[in-house]
């Protein structure tokens, strides 16, 4: 024992009342280690953020493994802890989607490279339960705004046919056009650029 | 018992078919799961849609999965009641945000599209805190 403490005051005259704060504070510092955030890595290995804040604080995460309790507070959590309260929800967690990007020749007309990606596509979707399929069309920036709507529009209806053509089965299957409004490589208006003129397919 | 629906969604007229798009889909359930979605509670299954405000729900050893439109996959524990508060996934438009509410229990999250192209757009609100996320993954469990 610290003989400055146990020299105090506190400590001689008020040990009951003493004990009581520390199971006190023992109590508190329990419940509030139940609720906690923990920072993982991204799937694909990066690592991001996460901003707590609470009624003691703010706290940043954003090393891998770096807990905080949800009031705001920095806090270290064992890993046997995180395993026995996350385990099953862990494994629960669903097949990370993909994203695959098919590019165009000209108006609906698919590179050969790209044409080649629809069977595999079809097989990554045999792998997911109830498997859910977004197709969405985009344009480069030529023409005019509703021109590149209708296009882009054209271009994600023609790949969902391919899709289905060949055998694809989903739970379900949502076609969308983003026109020349979501760019993957941003340009000036009235640019001519091949990698903006494609269809995003996201399998999840 | 696979069924293919494809909805044709033209540029501003979604909302003008007064179809309400599902924003994710249950990949996974072991034990006791429901969904509810307004007034209707239903059992959660593999395939079964969640929609802008339904209210996610697992019983004791139980857990779930879900997929949502952007890609952000999330699965809860036991004991869980998680509620999507607001969804927008409109990137054309600019609209995105994804807020919702882990009552209690615990989560697994990774993060999808609405973070990449708007970051602070994904918010997390507990009883005692509220989580910013990041373009990430994280663990999260609220006791009662």
């Amino acid at each position: 024992m610290n003989p400055q403490v146990s020299g105090s005051p506190l400590w001689r005259g008020g040990s009951r009342s003493l004990c009581t704060f520390i199971l006190l504070s023992m109590l508190l510092g329990g419940c509030a280690t139940k609720s906690y955030v923990v920072l993982l890595p991204s799937p694909d290995g990066s690592v991001g953020e996460v901003v707590i804040k609470g009624e003691k604080g703010e706290q940043v995460l954003n090393q891998a493994g770096q807990a905080g309790s949800l009031d705001g507070r920095a806090l270290k959590i064992e890993e046997r802890q995180i395993k026995e309260d996350f385990g099953a929800t862990i494994a629960a967690l669903p097949k990370i989607p993909v994203r695959y990007l098919l590019y165009f020749s000209a108006g609906t007309t698919l590179t050969p490279q790209s044409e080649s990606l629809i069977p595999k596509i079809i097989s990554e979707a045999k792998t997911r339960p109830a498997v859910d399929i977004s197709v969405i069309g985009h344009t480069d920036t030529v023409f005019t705004d509703p021109y590149n709507m209708q296009l882009a529009l054209k271009r994600a209806g023609r790949v969902s046919e391919l899709l289905t053509e060949k055998g694809l089965k989903a739970n379900s299957m949502v076609i969308e056009s983003h026109g020349k409004r979501n760019l993957l490589i941003p340009t000036p208006d009235n640019t001519w650029e091949p990698r903006n003129r494609r269809v995003e397919v996201s399998v999840r | 018992m696979l069924r293919i629906i494809v909805i044709m969604l033209l540029f501003l007229v979604g909302h003008a078919f007064g179809i309400e798009q599902p924003i994710g889909h249950v990949k996974s359930v072991s034990g006791e799961a429901t969904i509810t979605s307004g007034e209707k509670k239903i059992k959660a299954e593999v395939g079964s849609p969640i929609y802008q405000g339904s209210i996610l729900q697992t019983g004791k050893n139980s857990a779930m999965g879900v997929t949502f439109k952007d890609e952000t996959v999330m699965s809860f524990g036991a004991d869980t009641v998680f509620s999507v508060d607001e969804y927008l996934y409109s990137p054309a438009q600019g609209n995105l945000k994804f807020s919702s509410k882990l009552a209690k229990g615990s989560l697994n999250y990774v993060s999808g599209v609405i973070e990449k192209l708007k970051p602070d757009a994904v918010t997390v609100r507990t009883k005692s805190g509220i989580i910013g996320v990041r373009g990430t993954q994280f663990l999260l469990r609220v006791e009662e």
